[in-house]
């Protein structure tokens, strides 16, 4: 009894840890070549490494993340591109209204937090918008999708489909928005009033701190919620799913079901609130850049 | 968590839907809803103008057809007085002619009495010539003229 239970842990934390590891490309240090992190996929064989993921270094990129949001971003981008390019100034068709929608949206959110001069500001909301509920509703999909796909489908045996629940991708986008506040800052305030305001006034280099804080806090709400919910998706899915397979009875699989609608359900508002803050912060941050104060 | 090279992929990757936002999708849509604003608030306008263009209209045609009315009610009482006068005056035309014509019938019937009259008279010259001539001729017999004389008595 004991003894199954062990086992049962191991493979639950198995199962979790399989689910949260990136499909990895990088630099193996061992031997000193290029390669995809051991075991991760049979498609490629010769272009297996010997190195583990955790023994890859910086130099390594994320394959699935990559891939996933660019495909959802031109997915996004190529929607609102092509609706725009046959957008017509009469009476508007269906898409075109809906994708008026969302432009009307973010841009009163523009012009109301944001008193610049900026023509960069409308366009970066828009995109961070779009983009990151794009990737977060990836979310909403059954955490053994992509496995399952990759699986059969590609012969990958590790692919997250959240781009969201990969610190880099937020990361990315946050840092966008740092470098872009950081010009604004010094535009708005030249150089030294910017360095002044940064070290010196008026509580020291504090203000440095809440800098430097305020930008990677947007990278890690976002990535936090998106990862957390993730997680909870894997539980409720190990949860039923060893129920299921410990009593033989595929019964088990109704209040998994019922859960996961439930927290699936719960999760939109996250999905869409979390690309909302994330916007609305980055118009926030960039008014006070570029408006004296 | 860890932070390795995808961290600048996703950062070109995030910067270049940036520049497709910020070239192609951003300015046209920004431009086509101004567009259709200030078409609306110009269609808003024309209407609103021509809205009060119609109150105007319907103010002068008001005032046009108050006139017609004016006019068209005097029109007809000059034509009612006409019409009586006329009335009056083929009346007065028609007694004085009725008048007229009863004075020349009587001078008519005047006339043809005393040609009539004439007539007689002639008549009566030349019966009485005649029966005359008769009494001269049958002077002897008294009877006789006594019968001519009450025939030509008869006769008148």
């Amino acid at each position: 009894m004991a003894k199954e239970n062990a086992q049962n842990l191991i493979e639950t934390s198995d199962y979790i840890g399989h689910h949260l590891v990136n499909l990895t490309f990088g630099w193996c240090e061992k031997t000193s070549s290029w390669g995809f992190a051991n075991h991760q996929q049979e498609l490629f064989k010769g272009l297996d490494s010997a190195c583990k993921v955790s023994e890859m270094g910086f130099w390594s990129f994320h394959l699935d993340t990559i891939f996933m949001s660019i495909l959802l971003g031109a997915v996004v981008f190529g929607f609102f591109g092509l609706i725009n390019k046959a957008a017509k100034k009469g009476v508007p068709g269906k898409l075109q209204n809906f994708a008026e929608f969302v432009h009307e949206f973010i841009a009163s959110a523009v012009n109301s937090g944001y008193h610049g001069t900026s023509k960069i500001v409308g366009p970066l909301a828009f995109a961070s918008c779009l983009w990151i509920i794009s990737w977060n509703l990836m979310d909403l999909l059954p955490v053994e999708m992509a496995s399952f796909f990759g699986h059969f489908g590609g012969g990958f045996n590790y692919f997250k489909i959240l781009p969201t629940a990969d610190l880099n991708a937020p990361l990315a986008l946050a840092i966008v928005v740092m470098i872009l506040v950081t010009y604004y800052s010094v535009k708005t305030h030249g150089a030294g009033g910017f360095l002044k305001e940064l070290f010196i006034v008026p509580l020291g280099p504090l203000e440095f701190i809440s800098y430097v804080s305020k930008h990677v806090a947007l990278a890690l709400r976002l990535y936090g919620n998106l990862f957390a919910g993730e997680m909870i998706f894997i539980l409720i899915a190990i949860m039923f799913g060893q129920f299921a397979m410990s009593f033989s009875q595929t019964l088990w699989f109704l209040p998994g079901l019922i859960l996961n609608l439930s927290w699936a359900l719960f999760h939109i508002l996250i999905v869409a609130l979390q690309a909302y803050i994330f916007m609305m912060l980055t118009i926030a941050y960039l008014n006070l850049a570029s408006t004296k104060h | 968590m860890n932070i390795n090279a995808t961290f600048f992929a996703e950062l070109l990757a995030f910067c270049i839907f940036v520049f497709i936002t910020y070239r192609y999708i951003w300015p046209s849509m920004e431009n086509l809803l101004e567009d259709r604003r200030k078409e609306i608030s110009d269609g808003l306008e024309a209407a609103s103008q021509s809205q009060r263009k119609l109150e105007d209209a319907n103010k002068e045609s008001a005032t046009i057809l108050d006139g017609a009315k004016a006019e068209a009610s005097s029109l007809i009482n000059q034509a009612n007085s006409r019409a009586d006068q006329i009335v009056d005056e083929a009346k007065e035309q028609a007694v004085e002619e009725a008048k007229k014509i009863k004075l020349s019938a009587e001078a008519d019937i005047e006339q043809s009495a005393n040609k009539a009259k004439d007539g007689i008279r002639e008549e009566v010259a030349a019966l009485v010539i005649a029966g005359a001539q008769k009494i001269l001729d049958k002077e002897i017999n008294a009877k006789a003229n006594k019968d001519i004389i009450d025939s030509l008595i008869k006769k008148i």
